[in-house]
């Protein structure tokens, strides 16, 4: 049953590449994965210095690539599914291996006081584990983070809108505020947890009554300073992450006070995840050799019962 | 007494070198030679404990955590925001005094976080805990047993589980507030307080995620900064007890701020 299911998906993916005119019969269209990304950097340009968090992670640059997936964090589950799904291009937009050096040999060092101990070992079973899983499957993982969220079009913050249902509600381009139909706080959260499918990640501060029209969204990780610049013009914040001990208390104090906005915060990975289906989207108007899609990495987080 | 007479003598039971470089364990806020009347611990100075810390008639407000949301207290970028001076008016017009205890409480032996963490989620045996965070062994359980352990013992409502709950696990490794330790090979459950999601020095998150899709017993359990550090400052108000007399001393709660 479970091996019928695959082939009938795999067969519909060549049949969508070959209806959508990508592959010519009887004759077959390759690219290699240095080339998809050499079109990338091209069309998103920009410098691509070697320190920089986007590049290669994992897998040869050299294999030929027969679907491309995006993501917002390529954990195991993630390349598992890309390749089920018969794509051996994984974009991710966060790390692929634990961390910012994104593998075991740079380390970083902690702030004093704050942050345990860091570093991956090169033999850590974990990182040995899917380094294999992805040798093994022939994939190649890329990490677009910087180049993506610098475009212009800003899809890291259309595309969550786009799967709130807010897009027509945007206030101004180039602008992250939101005037939604009015509902209150406690609605808004229903709305956005059944929306993004979340879990458990999703944590709320302030008003659960207070009235909600204007919403501004950010994706990602939100910090003090850009909550004190902007929090009079919402009647709440939808973040991926912040500091606990910087926005979530000036959000808990506001409440004390009686003054707006809300907090809500609905996990990084989470909030991100639709900016990488947006590339997908993208990428099929760049790549037209192979098919993309994207793959949610979801939301990690339960709650205890 | 006078708030900087309390800090002296903090500094002298100590037991370790007082290092008059951090910019954390300072004073935040209000006159340090005021006379104090009572004294309330607690691990974050938010504004609704403020206000019950001064109906209790507790002057003097000693944190673990920042009094202006952000950790070196800034206030330049600050001034014109209305719950800035609110907040400022509120301690200035109360006779408050605000300081704050961080650097030197994590390099205290025990630390007293780590003590009143660990003992908050069931854990036995931290009691000379430090920092540096070493593995304790519970008897052996499920991971979503021990979260539901965790739920019940702590009260937390918001607190966030990754891994498998099915999975068998004896080994605890517990770093509170932002010190959430890396997983290692030997532990089986990671407890911390805050942690970047990912792309920081080392993502939890994604290890352990990756780590039951191979097939290990894995959990990780986000306690929030709160809920994580809360407890030791109980234990700091009864340390406290042994050398300051004459003033009443005690742990005045933050509340947990979220709801779900």
């Amino acid at each position: 049953m479970k091996d019928k299911h695959v082939s009938r998906r795999r067969f519909a993916v060549i049949a969508g590449a070959i209806s959508a005119g990508r592959i010519a019969l009887g004759k077959t269209t390759t690219i290699t994965a240095e080339k998809v990304i050499e079109r990338v950097k091209t069309e998103l340009g920009g410098d691509w210095p070697p320190a920089g968090p986007d590049g290669f992670k994992a897998g040869e640059p050299t294999t030929q690539v027969t679907g491309i997936a995006t993501t917002a964090m390529a954990t195991l589950e993630v390349l598992k599914k890309a390749a089920k799904d018969g794509a051996n291009l994984v974009l991710t937009f966060e790390p692929t291996f634990f961390g910012r050096a994104d593998g075991p040999r740079r380390t970083v060092t902690a702030t004093p006081g704050r942050g345990g101990p860091i570093g991956l070992a090169p033999d850590d079973p974990v990182y040995q584990g899917k380094q294999e899983f992805i040798a093994k499957n022939h994939l190649v993982v890329f990490r677009l983070r910087d180049h993506w969220q610098a475009r212009k079009q800003n899809e890291m913050l259309t595309g969550l809108a786009e799967s709130l249902g807010w897009t027509k509600y945007r206030l101004k381009p180039d602008d992250p505020l939101y005037d939604i139909p009015a509902m209150s706080a406690e609605e808004t959260v229903a709305l956005i947890r059944s929306k993004l499918h979340l879990r458990g990640g999703l944590r709320a501060v302030g008003d659960r009554k207070a009235r909600i029209r204007r919403v501004l969204l950010h994706p990602g990780e939100m910090t003090a300073a850009t909550m004190w610049q902007r929090y009079t013009d919402a009647d709440l914040i939808v973040a991926g992450e912040v500091r606990e001990w910087e926005n979530t208390f000036f959000a808990a104090d506001l409440h004390t006070i009686g003054e707006k906005p809300g907090l809500v915060t609905i996990g990084r990975v989470a909030s991100e995840d639709p900016g990488m289906r947006a590339c997908a989207s993208w990428l099929k108007t760049v790549v037209k050799e192979v098919p993309s899609h994207w793959i949610s990495a979801g939301d990690p987080y339960w709650r205890a019962v | 007494m006078t708030g900087r007479e309390v800090v002296e003598l903090i500094k002298k039971n100590i037991g370790i070198p007082w290092n008059e470089n951090s910019y954390r364990d300072t004073f935040k806020l209000g006159n340090p030679d005021a006379q104090v009347k009572g004294i309330a611990t607690t691990v974050m100075v938010t504004f609704d404990m403020l206000k019950r810390a001064n109906q209790a008639g507790l002057n003097m407000v000693i944190s673990h955590e920042d009094t202006f949301w952000n950790d070196r207290d800034e206030t330049k970028d600050l001034t014109a925001i209305p719950l800035y001076k609110q907040k400022t008016e509120y301690v200035l017009s109360h006779d408050m005094i605000i300081w704050r205890i961080h650097d030197h409480m994590h390099a205290m032996r025990p630390d007293f976080t780590v003590v009143g963490s660990l003992r908050s989620v069931g854990v036995k045996g931290g009691e000379d805990a430090v920092m540096r965070p070493r593995i304790y062994t519970i008897p052996e359980t499920t991971f979503g047993e021990f979260a539901s352990q965790v739920k019940r013992l702590t009260g937390s409502r918001a607190f966030r589980c990754v891994g498998d709950p099915n999975a068998k696990v004896s080994k605890i490794l517990l770093g509170p507030g932002y010190a959430t330790p890396r997983m290692t090979t030997e532990a089986d459950v990671v407890i911390g307080g805050e942690q970047q999601e990912a792309d920081g020095g080392f993502d939890d998150v994604e290890y352990v995620m990756d780590a039951v899709s191979l097939g290990m017993a894995k959990g990780l359990i986000m306690l929030g900064h709160v809920v994580s550090e809360q407890p030791g400052m109980e234990d700091l108000a009864k340390w406290m007890r042994t050398f300051i007399r004459g003033v009443p001393i005690e742990f005045v709660p933050a509340e947990e701020p979220f709801w779900t």
